[in-house]
Order: C-alpha cells, then structure tokens, then sequence
C-alpha cells in the first residue's frame, strides 16, 4: 500500500504510545506543532491499557495513580491532564493507601495503612507504640523533600546553591542514600519501617538500595494527595490523549514500529519506520528506552559513541510483573475481600524477597486490587474482578521453552490464587468466570519494552532522578533526542511517565523556537 | 499537620559527609557509567516471544486431504529457518490472508491437529466449502500442494484453562465446528490436557460428518477420555448409535452430568441460539458455558434490532488510512471491513467478530450500527467513538481513521 506511507517532514516524530509519548505528542499539537507519533502496537497507552474478557473489562497495570489529588488540592496529573490538555476523564478516590499482610510467623502484620500524614503516623503508631516521633520526623523530611523538588522544577534545572544549603539542606543530604540508611539515621522502630517501605515492590529494589528521596517524595504524594483511579480504566485516559492529540492535527499511526533513526554528525535528520515511511525531521521524542535507542534504532551504528553504551550498560533494568487477572463469579462482599488494595509478603526482608524474583519458583509476594471496591459497577451485578501481580527480574523467563510456557504461568497463577485465599481465609478459586495471565513475555510482546521490564532502570542512589537530573545535559549523545516514559530523568511510575512526556515535549519546543 | 519539629536536621553519616556525599555523586555515577561494558545488548525475551506470538507466519501447504465431499484439511507447514510453527492451545485459531484479485481478505480458522505437532513444525485446518461463499470457491481452485499462505500467529481465547474449567469438556459442535474439538482430543490423549471430552456432534447428514473414523478410533482406544455423539437432523437417519434432530438439553442431559462438566460451544451462527436456549434450561453459571466466536455474521439482517430501514442503501466512507485520505461506496448490509477490503485498503483484522479488537479504529462522523452480540469493545472505546469494523455496519455517511495493517 505505497500510497500509505508518510514521506514528508514532521517538526518532531515521537516514538512510542505509551504514557510519556502520547503527553509529548498532546502537549506539541496543542501547541501548533507537527508531529507525527508511531506506535507499534494497535493500541494507544503501552502499559496503560484494559482488555476484555467475557462479561469483564480488566485493568492492564495500573494499581493506583499517585499525584492525581483531588479538585482542591490538585496534583501534578490533574493539572496536567485538566489544565494543561483540557482532558475529560472520569476519576475516583481510593479510600486507604492498601493492606498489608505479612504470612511470615516470626513477624505477622495485618494492618490497614491509611492515606493522611496524621491517620497514617497514627495507624503505624498504634501498630508499633513508640515510633511516632521518628515518623515525625521522616514526615518534615519528606515534606521539605517535596518543597525542594518544587524549587527545582521552578528553577528550571538552575537552582541558586545558596537557596538549596539553606532551605534545603536536609533535602541535599538525603539524595547520596538509601531507605534503609535514612530510615535507620531517624530511628524509625524496625517493624514501623517495614510498614512505611511496604511501597518498595513499586519500585523494585530492595530497601538497602532504593534511593530514600525518590522513595519519600512519592511517598508524600500518596499521603497528602491520595491515590486515584480512572474510572473506565487506564485505556480511558490513553484514548483521550489520542483523540486530543489528532484533534489538534497530530498523527497517531498504529501497527507501525520506527525501524531507523537517521543520523548525522551527531544530529537527527530522520525516521523510516516497518511501513516504509521515510520522514524527515531534526528531533525526535522516545519514549522507547535509551537502551533500545543506542542497540537498536540509531543508523548508522557508528552514530552511537561508545560512551551512550556504557551509559546505558551501567544500568539495570528493573523487575518485569505476572499478573493474573480474574473475572469471579460472585461479588467482592460475597467473597470477603474487603479492601481495594492489598499487599502480601511472606516475609518482610526486601532483600530476601528480590532474591526471589530471580527464580521460577512459588512467589514471595504479590500486590493485589479488587476494582469493585472503588468501582461498584467495574462488572456486572454479583460479579468481581482481581488482578494479582507479582514481580521477576529480567532473564529468568528467557530460556523458557514455548511448549512449557503455558503449564509454567498456570502454576505461578495457582500459586498466587491459593497465597491470597491463605492471606484472606476466604476461597475465590471454584468462582473464577474468567482467567487471564500476563507474563514478562506478554509485557514485552504489547510494549516491546527491553526484557520485558515494567520498572525502568533500577533506581539506587547513584541513579535516582536527582542525579540523572543533574547529569542530564552531559549525558546527551545525539542532538534531537529527547527520553520521555519509565526510562527518563523522571524515574519511573504512571505519575512520572506521563508527567516526562510533557518536559521532553517542553524541551523540544524550547529548541526548535530557538531554531527558528 | 504542617507544625512538626521544623528544627529538625538530618544527619545519616553526619554532616559533613552526607554533604560531601552529595557533592560526589556525579562523579560517582560518571565512574561507574565510564566502568561499565561499550558491547551492544540484545533482548533475549525477544525470542520467546517470537515463538509464541509471530507477527507473521509464511506457511506452506503440504497435504490436502477430502475429509467429506465439502470438507478439506488442509496442512500447512512451517517456511521458517527453524522449521517450527508457533506453540498454541488447542481451541486457538489462525487468521490467514487470502489474495484474490489484488483484494486482501482474511479469515480465521480453528486449528485442528494438535499443540505437539506445531513443534514438529505443522498445523492442520479443515475448511467445509460455503454454498455461496465466494472465498472458499476461491480456495478449491486456487490452494495447492506448494501453496504458500500468509497466517498470523495463534489467536483466540476458546481453550480449556484447568484454572478455571471442570476437568470434563463437553464440546457442542456444528458443520466445521468439530475442528477445534479435534485438537483438543488430541491433546487429552497426548496428555497436553489432563480432562476428559465428550462432543455432541450435530450434523444434517451423515455425509456431512467430518472425522468420524478418526473419533471412532479415539473412542476405541481411550473410552475412559473421549466420547463422541453424533446428533443428525436429517429425515432418515441409518447411523447407529446416534441421536436424531438437534443438540437438545434432554439430549445432553442423557449423556453426560451436567453438573460436572464445562461447555464449549463452537458452530454456525443459527446453531448458537438453539443451543444457547437449550443449555439456559440447564441454569449453569457463566463460567460454565464457553463460545468461540464464529466469525463475521454473513447475513446482518438476522441481527435483532438491525436497523431494517437501511437495507439496500449505500453509503460513502471517507477514509484516512496512514498519508491515504480516499473515499470508498460502503453497503449498509456489509460490514466497515468488508467495504475497506472490497477498496483494496488492506485494513488489519484477525477475528472478524468484534472481540480481539486487531481492527479498532476511530468513528470522526457518522451512524454506525454495532452487533450487540458482537460488541466487545472497551468501555471507552464506546465513550469516545472507537470501534471495530469487523463488527459495524454504516448507517449514514462516514468519516473514520482506520489503523495500517502491520
């Protein structure tokens, strides 16, 4: 179908439908420019989507949207999605933060954690007497965390030393650590911090590893802003950044994966894609990850200095999920499953659990969402859904033989059915209407991400935002690229993708005006 | 709660250090970027997932043999270097292109030999010739032994999940309907699926009975596992052992426990609702009853509630299509897709009934008319004016974004 193709110039071509590419993509047609977006998949959103099955529409990833907040205290995303795009989507409050369950013997917890700095510095005091003034304390160092970021984005990437050693010198000190080094310096009581970290699966990294402020400052969010959820599922909002952007003269092309981005002399003169469009342009926005930029897609190969792989080989890339998605034949009520969210460890040593993500065998942990719980009406009457999620590292599915993958996901799934049943002391297996499961291979068939990873780069101190932000201008290797989604300077995280496509759509806006 | 010790100062390693520490991190992070390896990476997942979910398969014909004198299976082989087609689930189909006349038609088709034989780098499909189907015409004249045909990889979600199902399958089948159950035999008896399978087999007549020897074979040789009941609905019937009429629930009801089973129903469109209003005497839950979706309805009229006003109109569908803006004739009695493909637009498609979704595309003006059985779009998709047009009928005039195929 030569009559197809695209051979013209765009202002920017951007790479990718996922959370970050479709914000550039609506953020630079509002603005007036042409752009011209190209995904792979036949669908908008990447990790951001829902699926039918039977009488159910299940939710792809998302557990909970932090930084959304409510109309009168509005976060970073409804801004950016009400003010900034002018989007209309439906979303809801989520009641309390999850539960956590710890099945281990030697160190059982059950405990509802609510959203609120005071319900929350209460709940986990009442749970662990005597931790109330540490967590005090890890509160004003979060809140000043969160007042420094504000700064820095104002800042525009310049902030004034003098500003930062004074205002926000806890902030500054903070940046070199880990949770656990952090968390240890405050005092908080061993069993309170085991509570307070319960967020590290959405990270991926062990707490000796995760970087304390990336960690409090998301942990802020939650706490002062809630979390949400959209209310027709992620694909809702993926749609009407779609409609949003061909509404203001973008293009969306679907089905159509970029196979080359031309370069020259250290600069982007170009794109020629599956479908042999052949585009002329001088910027591109990725939201493809740099490691599938510098392997795969910059032509000729000898664009790529030698520097851009060991930038991008120093990295890890972070934990892939499994999920399993079912359709029950009974309500939420019926079935005793009370809570939205719920966090299951069978033991509370981070370290121990990543481990674990490293094998095939029975899972350690799983965080699961029952949507009806937020959603009366997400299925129909006497009906509900559960997704299970848990975790692996990249490369422990590779050698998998295709005649076995299938028995293999039937025997996690099982194994994480039967976990929640013991967790809850309820029994939802002979009510399962429908069953999906998701594997790493599923999550890099759909997205195409490296290795199937969900997570980005994993995110130690040395490679936390503050310092990719910081480093961020030396680390451009091509002229005209900029990264937007999980593997960004932003870090990863639903709020973090969507908010990364806007500033590289920014970035790029500044350069071109300045072109011009 | 904006009060709490403002004082407070943090100290990990102590002061000094932890600021040192901060001012030494992008050194840090420099050194261990500039220690790390300059080899390029590949992405081994990659592989698995090639296997399982090929984009394309360029398949070969090798066999062709009559199963009755309006059936044929057909059997394709693996052009790949590795000689391997791609793993499925019994019960999953192939969507394959079909080239006539420079118009790209595609159509999905259950698989009917096992998941073990795709190792060994086949697949078998068993094709019954339409009466007025002008594609299956096209296809015993034109597909030979050598024939290469373009396939998808295996799609479908009509399989039996030992999560989710009661380890005894009863398969309800019509016409070329048995062709996932015999899969599914096949992999009982290979142990691929640990469950028992007992399939009413309607028919009209005996002649139009397709594997019957081999059913036969596998009832004789494994009758704790598989059980066949041919049911035929012609005049005279002169097979032994067999029902007469339709698959009725009193039928069903003689052979098997119906408390104990899980149904899976896959036939031609008229045979769905009989069957449906029979097992609905039965009460069973949802999860007990599984359909496979039968393709695109070839006579929208029998859709309830179809818009009778509309047929014999024909309406205009503009059309953008990658850099194509083009303006296409569309009938109200055919489907969007069916009037993309007549224009040659080649649009992408697999299941042709609305579920999988492969055709979604964005409706800018215009009426459609959805199939309600048919309707498995997601809820935004209906919020915000995407649809599928396997499953729409133009009611008006349209203006739609349709996909590129891959």
């Amino acid at each position: 179908m030569s009559d197809q193709k695209f051979n013209e110039f765009y202002e920017v071509v951007i790479i990718g439908a996922g959370n970050g590419g479709l914000t550039a993509a609506a953020q630079l047609a509002l603005e007036g420019v042409k752009v011209i977006l190209f995904e792979q998949h036949n669908l908008p959103g990447g990790f951001a989507t829902s699926f039918v099955r039977g009488r159910f529409e299940f939710e792809g990833t998302l557990h909970e949207l932090c930084d959304y907040g409510p109309h009168d205290n509005k976060g970073s995303i409804r801004r950016l999605f009400e003010d900034d795009l002018g989007l209309q989507v439906e979303f809801v409050e989520i009641p309390e933060a999850f539960r956590l369950i710890c099945t281990d013997i030697n160190d059982p917890i059950n405990i509802v954690v609510p959203f609120g700095l005071e319900d929350f510095v209460a709940a986990i005091d009442n749970a662990v007497p005597g931790s109330k003034d540490s967590l005090l304390n890890y509160l004003t160092l979060s809140e000043e965390i969160n007042e420094a970021i504000t700064y820095l984005t104002e800042s525009k990437g310049n902030p004034e030393k003098d500003v930062l050693l004074k205002k926000y010198k806890s902030f500054l000190k903070s940046v070199p650590y880990s949770l656990d080094e952090v968390n240890n310096a405050l005092k908080i009581p061993q069993q309170a911090q085991e509570i307070l970290d319960a967020y590290w699966i959405y990270i991926g990294i062990p707490t000796n590893r995760v970087n304390f402020t990336f960690y409090s400052a998301m942990h802020y969010y939650f706490l002062t802003r809630k979390a949400y959820f959209p209310k027709y599922r992620t694909h809702d909002f993926s749609t009407a950044l779609e409609s949003k952007i061909r509404e203001n003269g973008g293009k969306v092309e679907y089905n159509t994966r970029v196979e080359k981005i031309l370069v020259k002399d250290g600069k982007i003169i170009g794109v020629q894609t599956s479908k042999g469009d052949k585009i002329q342009t001088d910027n591109v926005i990725s939201n493809a990850s740099p490691t599938i930029l510098y392997n795969n897609l910059i032509f000729p190969k000898e664009e790529v200095p030698e520097i851009a792989y060991k930038f991008v080989n120093a990295r890890k890339h972070a934990i892939s999920c499994f999920s399993v998605y079912l359709g029950l034949n009974a309500s939420a009520e019926q079935l005793g499953i009370k809570n939205y969210s719920y966090h299951i460890f069978n033991s509370m040593n981070t370290e121990k659990i990543y481990e674990s993500f490293k094998t095939l065998n029975s899972p350690m942990v799983q965080a699961t969402t029952c949507l009806n719980n937020i959603i009366n009406d997400c299925s129909p009457p006497n009906t509900s859904m559960l997704m299970i999620t848990t975790f692996f590292l990249p490369g422990v599915w590779d050698n998998v033989k295709s005649e076995d993958y299938f028995n293999i996901k039937s025997k996690i799934a099982n194994d994480l059915i039967i976990s929640f049943e013991k967790a809850l002391n309820i029994s939802i297996k002979d009510h399962i209407e429908e069953i999906e499961i998701a594997t790493p291979q599923t999550l890099s068939r759909y997205t195409s991400a490296f290795q199937g990873s969900a997570y980005g780069y994993e995110s130690d101190p040395w490679d936390s935002f503050i310092p990719r932000l910081m480093a961020m201008n030396d680390e451009k290797y091509i002229e005209g690229l900029e990264i937007c989604g999980g593997y960004s300077s932003q870090g990863v995280s639903y709020t973090n993708s969507l908010i990364s496509g806007q500033i590289s759509a920014f970035l790029t806006l500044q350069k071109i005006r300045e072109g011009e | 709660m904006k009060n709490h010790n403002k004082k407070f100062d943090l100290s990990v390693k102590g002061n000094i250090r932890d600021l040192l520490a901060f001012k030494n991190l992008i050194s840090k992070r420099s050194k261990l970027i500039q220690k790390a390896s300059n080899l390029p990476k590949n992405d081994p997942i990659k592989n698995l997932s090639r296997k399982l979910h090929p984009e394309k398969q360029t398949l070969v014909i090798s066999e062709i043999r009559e199963e009755t004198k309006s059936t044929k299976t057909i059997r394709l082989i693996s052009e790949s270097d590795e000689k391997k087609t791609a793993y499925f689930r019994a019960g999953q189909y192939l969507s394959l292109k079909v080239q006539i006349n420079g118009t790209v038609i595609t159509r999905p088709y259950s698989i009917s030999s096992s998941p073990l034989d795709s190792l060994y780098g086949f697949y078998e499909i068993t094709i019954k010739k339409a009466e007025d189907g002008f594609l299956t015409q096209y296809i015993w004249d034109n597909w030979k032994i050598g024939s290469k045909i373009e396939s998808s990889g295996p799609e479908g979600n009509f399989y039996f999940e030992p999560l989710r199902d009661l380890n005894h399958i009863v398969g309800i089948a019509g016409g070329s309907g048995i062709t996932p159950f015999r899969s599914i035999a096949k992999s009982i008896i290979n142990g691929t699926i640990n469950a028992k399978l007992t399939v009413f087999y309607g028919s009209s007549e005996e002649d139009d009975i397709i594997f019957y020897d081999e059913f036969r074979k596998f009832e004789k040789n494994f009758p704790n596992q598989i059980k066949i009941i041919h049911v035929l609905s012609c005049e005279e019937v002169h097979l032994e052992g067999c029902e007469e009429g339709f698959i009725n629930a009193e039928i069903i009801q003689k052979h098997v426990d119906i408390n104990k089973c899980s149904f899976f129903i896959c036939g031609p469109q008229i045979m769905y609702e009989f069957v449906e209003n029979e097992l609905a005497k039965f009460n069973l839950p949802y999860k007990r009853i599984r359909k496979e979706v039968f393709g695109e309805i070839r006579n929208p009229l029998s859709i309830p509630n179809y818009p009778k006003e509309c047929i014999g109109k024909t309406f205009s569908i503009k059309v953008e299509m990658g850099s194509l803006l083009t303006e296409i004739p569309a009938l109200a009695t055919e489907s969007v897709l069916t009037a993309l493909e007549r224009a040659k637009l080649a649009p992408p498609s697999r299941c042709r009934s609305g579920s999988c979704g492969f055709c979604r595309s964005a409706l800018i003006s215009g009426e459609i008319f959805v199939n309600p059985f048919d309707d498995k779009r997601r809820i935004a998709d209906k919020l915000r004016n995407y649809f599928h047009p396997c499953s729409s009928y133009p009611m008006s005039n349209l203006e739609i974004i349709v996909p590129r195929n891959r």
